[in-house]
């Protein structure tokens, strides 16, 4: 059985309970007190995760780390259709690895804006922000002539990969750390899509979209 | 000044791609945002980006493809007439027609979509642009004021359709403005015009939505609009660079018009008396069923007022006669009000009138929709039970139902198969129609009993259909356990024998009258005579329009619309019908 190690504001978590309930994986979740108890820092946390960060998963003594790796490792192991992260295709694992660094470099932005709004962390706002939309504009710019090569998702398969997971919570919870999306319109409708996978689960922030 | 001037300008605002069905897409013009979303019927809402209930942004709400839906707590408001059609707080009453959203005008072409905040006259045409499929680019923001980009925009550079690989265009500045700048591109006998229109998102913002005169085919096509919209992305980081250096204008705040917040809150206080206040034509006139007429009646001019499922309207006849008629229409079906009519043969004039010598095309004189009916979204399930014509205002409750993924069912009595009417609304409600047909009374009976077995908590039911129906399925569902709350019904007429014989006083509490009331009058007529205004509708005491709060006194009720407590609680009376059994009756009017 998996155990998350989830802090239900976090949005690094949350693509992790996203794919899960997406691919019905059945997991139970170990809260972590990450504000105000910045449990993620104690004793017992580094020692699963020595950078003190969440989410960790632990899956029958496997422990994990980063939310792309995991993402990696559920959709590797628990996919059965294997179209999540299709292992036979170096070209697209190519562009999936790509768009999931991409990920982390959203957090490294929209989420940091959003923790300086939110929990008060002390950070160069300005420069979050600004990093958010130069990384947003690149993703809007690739969907909306995605919408034109009949390409839905971020990467070139035809229905969504990891690559769409990793990058949906933060884009989503943007508006939380000052970062309007009114100039990316063609990622306000990939979000669409993504709300409308079957499987869908929301978090604080996130609304479901209705019916298609 | 600049800003009167340009409130005046139509501006494109979006691009039609940005509007894909169930979408709300963003958008702002000169510091006023704008939710602009795409009906299933096609139709373009460009709306005030808030919501009336608590302002929150409706660019996040819910585009079902007839209504948009408020993420926050659940207001709908209708295609077109941005009227709210339910407020899930109150879930047993209308909401009032002043409840309607700000909405602007949309105008859709050369691929934009076009509005204004008060447009003088139409979009006016682009020279250049007529001829042929002209080619949306993909739309770049800027951070930047206009003046800015329209200034960068006359030395911009491209290359024509089929030369895209060279850099040598001839580039010549055709027209420009304060908005937008022509420029036309020649290169090796090859030419494209290319309009750039520039979008005042704020005083600070703009974005440039770019048309070609040519769409240059499916094959060349995408790469011509890389090649613009890497061009123009040069373009806007140049600009950009430009605007960073200056000191950044102060945003424009845009006037709200606000919703006095009881008005918000509550249900419409009262309308005015029998008015024809709407003038439509029949736009269609079919058979609808067997002996029942379809009349589709479009506005003259102008959007017709927000309906609600279970609203009915007055319709005054060419002969002087005012009849009632549900609408049949499903949410968001907001261009036309469909009826149906049945032909009577002991109508006094209305049904047959309405069959024989209103015609396509004629006019007619209708009132606003009132909706004494309303029905609730928060049941847990939801039983329709019709009766022949009685069907009408629940046709529009199961559209709306289903559209919404409602739990229900609707029970459709009727004499065979080609009295069912409306089929082809009736064929998208098939999962959950279930006709009774060519039933004896007493088998209604049985049926009625079968249907209403099972009630659980949160169940809700509404019946309409001819007078004895409704009491056999009041009498059985009283049996069956419903309570009175959760049984809702509308008679099309009150047939019991109104007693007229008795005098009485009342008084009026807010208007400070003391009216006497005698034998063969109304209350009604009364208060009329005294100018007290009144809204009426059916005046034979079925469909409720003309309730009265009673303060004091002993009402004698003869109308059909009171369910049995509210009788017995002698708190509300119909004041075309009823009368006193006290001497006097205190009314809060
Ligand atoms: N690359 C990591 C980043 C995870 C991350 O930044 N997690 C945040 C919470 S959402 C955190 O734990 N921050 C605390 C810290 O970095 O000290 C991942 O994708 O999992
Ligand atoms: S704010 Fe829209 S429904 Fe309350």
């Amino acid at each position: 059985m998996i155990t998350l190690y989830d802090y239900e504001l976090s949005g690094n978590c949350y693509k992790l309970r996203l794919l899960m309930s997406i691919l019905g994986i059945e997991y139970k979740t170990a809260p972590v007190d990450f504000y105000p108890g910045r449990e993620h820092k104690s004793e017992w946390f580094l020692k699963l995760n020595p950078l003190g960060q969440i989410p960790v998963i632990d899956d029958d003594g496997l422990v994990l780390r980063d939310a792309q790796a995991i993402l990696i490792y559920l959709a590797a192991k628990y996919d059965p259709s294997g179209t999540w992260y299709p292992r036979g295709n170096p070209a697209l694992l190519g562009k999936i690895s790509q768009w999931l660094s991409f990920a982390d470099g959203i957090t490294a932005t929209a989420s940091a804006a959003r923790l300086h709004d939110g929990l008060f962390y002390a950070l160069d706002i300005d420069a979050a922000r600004a990093g958010a939309h130069r990384l947003f504009r690149i993703l809007d710019e690739h969907l909306w002539f995605g919408e034109r090569e009949d390409r839905d998702w971020i990467c070139s398969a035809p229905s969504p990969t990891i690559a769409d997971i990793a990058c949906f919570p933060y884009v989503m919870l943007s508006e939380e750390g000052g970062i309007p999306r009114q100039d990316y319109p063609a990622i306000r409708r990939w979000c669409d899509r993504v709300k409308r996978i079957k499987g869908f689960t929301v978090m604080s922030g996130v609304f479901p979209a209705g019916p298609a | 000044m600049q800003q009167e001037r340009t409130r005046t300008r139509w501006h494109p605002i979006a691009a039609s791609h940005d509007l894909p069905p169930r979408h709300v897409f963003h958008a702002q013009l000169w510091g006023r945002e704008f939710a602009v979303w795409r009906a299933d019927d096609g139709y373009v809402n460009v709306w005030e980006n808030r919501c009336l209930h608590r302002g929150v942004r409706l660019s996040i709400g819910i585009n079902d493809g007839r209504e948009l839906k408020c993420q926050y707590h659940g207001w709908r408001y209708a295609n077109r007439t941005a009227g709210c059609t339910y407020i899930p707080a109150h879930p047993a009453d209308a909401p009032a027609r002043t409840i309607t959203n700000r909405t602007y005008p949309a105008v859709e072409r050369y691929g934009l979509v076009w509005s204004c905040e008060q447009p003088e006259g139409e979009v006016p045409g682009v020279p250049g642009l007529e001829r042929e499929a002209p080619l949306a680019l993909r739309g770049i923001p800027v951070n930047a004021p206009a003046a800015l980009v329209v200034t960068a925009l006359r030395a911009h550079r491209f290359q024509p359709n089929g030369r895209i690989d060279g850099s040598d265009a001839e580039m010549v500045v055709k027209a420009a403005d304060d908005f937008s700048v022509a420029l036309s591109a020649r290169a090796d006998g090859a030419a494209t015009l290319a309009i750039f229109f520039v979008q005042p998102v704020d005083s600070g913002r703009s974005v440039i939505r770019g048309v070609l005169d040519r769409d240059p085919g499916a094959e060349a096509r995408n790469a011509v609009l890389r090649h613009h919209n890497a061009g123009l992305s040069v373009l806007r980081d140049n600009v950009e660079r430009q605007a960073a250096a200056r000191p950044a204008p102060a945003p424009i705040e845009p006037v709200y018009e606000r919703v006095p917040a009881a008005l918000a809150e509550l249900p419409e206080p009262s309308a005015h008396g029998r008015k024809a206040a709407l003038r439509v034509t029949v736009a269609r006139k079919w058979e609808a069923a067997d002996g029942i007429a379809g009349f589709e009646l479009r506005p003259l001019k102008g959007l017709l007022p927000t309906f609600q499922p279970g609203a009915h309207i007055d319709v005054h006849l060419p002969n002087g006669a005012i009849r009632q008629y549900s609408i049949v229409n499903g949410p968001g079906e907001s261009d036309r009000y469909v009826i149906g009519v049945k032909r009577e043969a002991d109508s006094k004039g209305g049904s047959l009138c309405l069959h024989e010598t209103v015609r396509e095309g004629d006019v007619l004189a209708i009132s606003e929709p009132r909706n004494n009916f309303p029905l609730r979204r928060d049941a847990v399930k939801t039983l329709l039970v019709a009766g022949g014509i009685g069907a009408t205002p629940l046709i529009a409750m199961a559209q709306a139902l289903h559209h919404q993924r409602l739990v229900h069912s609707f029970h459709y009595f009727a004499q065979n198969e080609a009295q069912l009417a409306f089929g082809d609304r009736l064929d998208g409600l098939k999962d959950t129609l279930v006709p009774h047909l060519g039933l004896t009374p007493q088998e209604t009976g049985g049926r009625l009993r079968d249907i209403l077995s099972g009630y659980a908590e949160g169940m809700h039911v509404y019946l309409c259909g001819p007078g004895p129906m409704l009491e056999a399925a009041r009498a059985i569902a009283g049996e069956c356990g419903w309570p009175d709350e959760a049984v809702h019904f509308e008679y099309f007429k009150n047939t019991r024998a109104i007693d007229d014989s008795s005098a009485f006083e009342i008084a009026l509490a807010r208007s400070c009258l003391t009216l006497k009331v005698p034998a063969g009058r109304s209350i009604l007529e009364v208060m009329r005579e005294a100018g007290v205004d009144m809204p009426s509708s059916c005046e034979q005491g079925a469909c409720g329009t003309c309730m009265a709060t009673v303060i004091e006194g002993e009402p004698d009720h003869q109308d059909v619309y009171l369910n049995d407590a509210e009788k017995r609680a002698g708190t509300k009376i119909m004041t075309c019908v009823s009368r006193a059994k006290s001497a006097r009756l205190v009314l809060d009017v």
